[in-house]
């Protein structure tokens, strides 16, 4: 797959939206970058008396790419189909482009969302269905078609255009599901999964193709995902959920090197997690860990205070070492080389296991199963410790 | 790079073909399969059509004279004709009705909660557990001079004299629907379940409100079941002859009623396997008819 230079980069649409403009008129206007920002204020919502959503408080920017990460039943789909409307919370309060839209339908909202099964209406064609909108809205016929026109070759899908749903591959699909949804110029794009019914080397050609298509429209997403790589790789920023609540909210680089709960630690990237007690040392902080050996660490983060905790060290965070003070004695399991590098199962002393990732060059030697090496921390790698 | 996707997809391991061969061979091949269904088909469906086939196309019961004079007895006499036309137009009406009545108990039934679906399907069912025969009965009890319709209007002063209920068209279209409601409904529930609850959501977030979400996707995708259902309440309610004799007391003639007086009181039996097998084929061209239409309109292919 080739990336070209992009020959629709000026298909951004230059209607002039002059004055205050209500929501609906704004979305009439097609495919303007409308985009509004979202505010969630003490979201719950309750399924009998199971909690799905609990209290959460998220603020969107106009234009931002959000990410909502969390493993199946995590609630994160639930937020989603909040924001689009197609259920109620149970309390709080949704404002999309500064407006309470709690009380609007799905149709009046204005947030445009696209289903992991991508919903394309299979009885009609592709132009059909990007029309589809269009025409619920009463635009007229020739403004109609010039979106639609703008919108297949948005996605690339021009030569397709009189094809019927089930005669498309899962990529085109959802590409005339992410057109149908842009033609009527969301304030809002929800993306439901959008990558979970693709096989792994069409993924990752969409997962560029829509973040493209985020930038250029300018347009306000929300992307719900169980992908940690996906939401690392295309949000902006990441809302990092469990059991219905928000557990961090931040940047990607945030998310991965500063994780402020074990459980983002231990959800987002592969983590070796060991027991141990922190202590101070001057400047500097020292870990006795139970399994033998002392961790000498920068700076303890987010829990500096003496005594038991847990410790964060993700796989390419160790190097090998020669054994000796300072560094963890183990015994190499299991050496799997995955092209640019090499994955390390170790045990330590006590039996506890430890993933290492390896740069492959120079790395396999000296891998055999069963030989003894030391693991130390390579200098200034942000580990992360937790109270225990 | 949409191309390339393309080709990507496009190139799919022909390995299913394979598969299924192997299968086959383990099991019984195909007409294996279809024999003993095949042979009952051919004893009790194509053999006893045959042979009416053959009957009709003598002069008398003699079965010496090959002839279409009974095609051409029937199809050159206004009164025959009209008796057709006044089957075929039954049919129509009662297939109408259904479609209003039925139509909509699937589409309750397709957004009930599952409590009153499990109510509902009972319902809807349940006509079909008890005969034909018993629920044309019940219409007459209903319907008849001191039957409960009557005896309402009377007792509430809506009416002076029992009206005339039974015995006329219009109770034998309102039985013949009832009866053959099951047919139009269970087709559609199976349609509408199989709909992608998506879809509907889809089209609210695109802009569409409840009716054009309803004219624009349910419906059409529904069409399939509605064609189901519409056949055979059709086909069903045509050679009716039950109902149709006792709820319409005999006044107005029909085919099946025709076939049975000239066979059995005429004792005419050439001229009544006439009467059938133009009865069959009208109905079998119907049916044929709209559902070459319905291809045309391309309702049966994207469903």
């Amino acid at each position: 797959m080739q990336v070209v230079a992009d020959p629709t980069v000026d298909e951004r649409p230059s209607d002039p939206l002059e004055g205050p403009v209500r929501p609906q008129e704004r979305a009439l206007s097609g495919a303007a970058s409308s985009a509004a920002n979202v505010l969630l204020q003490r979201v719950t919502h309750r399924y009998g008396g199971f909690t799905a959503v609990a209290d959460v408080d998220l603020e969107i920017a106009a234009g931002e790419f959000i990410a909502l990460l969390g493993p199946s039943g995590c609630g994160k789909t639930t937020l989603l189909r909040i924001i689009a409307g197609l259920m109620r919370q149970s309390e709080g309060h949704v404002t999309i482009g500064g407006e309470i839209v709690d009380a609007l339908p799905t149709n009046e909202r204005g947030a445009g969302i696209v289903f992991q099964s991508y919903a394309l209406f299979p009885h009609m064609t592709v132009t059909a269905n990007i029309d589809y909108g269009l025409r619920a809205r009463g635009k007229p016929k020739g403004e109609r078609s010039a979106i639609v026109a703008r919108m297949l070759s948005l996605v690339r899908m021009e030569q397709y255009a009189q094809r019927y749903p089930k005669q498309l591959s899962g990529g085109q699909q959802q590409r005339v599901a992410l057109a149908r949804t842009l033609a009527v110029s969301p304030r809002v794009l929800l993306l439901d999964e959008p990558f979970g019914a693709l096989d792994k080397n069409l993924r990752l050609g969409m997962q560029i193709e829509v973040k493209r298509l985020q930038r250029e429209l300018g347009i306000t997403t929300v992307m719900v995902t169980h992908d940690q790589e996906e939401a690392l790789s295309m949000a902006d920023r990441i809302a990092v959920m469990s059991e219905g609540r928000v557990e961090q909210l931040g940047t990607p680089e945030d998310i991965y090197d500063r994780p402020q709960t074990l459980f983002v630690a231990n959800f987002v990237g592969t983590a070796n997690l060991f027991s141990g007690r922190l202590a101070r040392d001057g400047e500097r902080f020292t870990i006795a860990l139970d399994a033998g050996g002392t961790l000498s660490i920068d700076a303890a983060s987010p829990c500096s205070r003496a005594g038991r905790v847990m410790v964060s060290v993700r796989p390419e965070q160790l190097v090998f070492a020669p054994l000796g003070p300072g560094t963890l004695p183990a015994t190499v399991e299991l050496a799997l080389p995955l092209g640019p590098s090499v994955v390390c199962e170790l045990a330590l002393d006590n039996g506890e296991k430890v993933k290492v990732t390896l740069a492959r060059t120079g790395a396999l030697a000296g891998l055999a199963a069963g030989s003894r090496t030391g693991l130390a921390l390579s200098p200034g790698a942000p580990v992360a410790v937790f109270q225990a | 790079m949409s191309g390339t996707l393309a080709v990507a997809a496009g190139r799919l391991p022909p390995d299913a073909g394979a598969s299924s061969g192997s299968l086959a061979s383990r099991l019984l091949s195909d007409w294996q399969l279809v024999l003993p269904l095949g042979l009952f088909f051919l004893a009790f469906v194509f053999g006893p059509l045959a042979l009416l086939g053959y009957v009709s196309l003598h002069t008398n019961v003699s079965l010496e004279e090959v002839t279409l004079a009974q095609y051409t007895k029937f199809l050159f006499d206004d009164f025959n004709l009209g008796v057709l036309g006044a089957t075929l137009w039954l049919g129509l009406k009662v297939t109408l009705l259904t479609l209003l009545i039925g139509y909509p108990l699937a589409y309750l039934y397709s957004v009930a909660r599952p409590f009153w679906q499990k109510l509902l399907i009972l319902l809807i069912v349940l006509p079909l557990l008890t005969s034909a025969v018993v629920r044309t009965f019940a219409w007459l009890v209903i319907l008849g001079r001191q039957g409960i319709v009557n005896e309402t209007l009377l007792a509430l002063g809506l009416l002076e004299m029992p009206a005339k209920l039974l015995y006329t068209p219009t109770a034998v279209v309102v039985a013949l629907a009832q009866i053959e409601l099951p047919l139009m409904v269970l087709p559609i529930i199976t349609v509408l379940a199989s709909i992608d609850p998506n879809l509907r959501q889809a089209s609210q977030s695109l802009g569409a409100g409840s009716w054009r979400t309803f004219f624009q996707v349910i419906l059409p995708l529904s069409a399939p079941g509605v064609l189901a259902g519409c056949l055979l309440v059709y086909a069903s309610s045509v050679s009716a002859f039950v109902t149709q004799t006792l709820v319409g007391g005999g006044r107005q003639m029909f085919m099946p009623f025709y076939i049975y007086q000239q066979a059995i009181q005429a004792n005419n039996y050439p001229f009544a396997a006439a009467i059938a097998m133009i009865l069959l084929f009208s109905v079998l061209s119907i049916v044929v008819l709209v559902n070459l239409l319905a291809r045309r309109v391309r309702v049966l292919s994207h469903g």
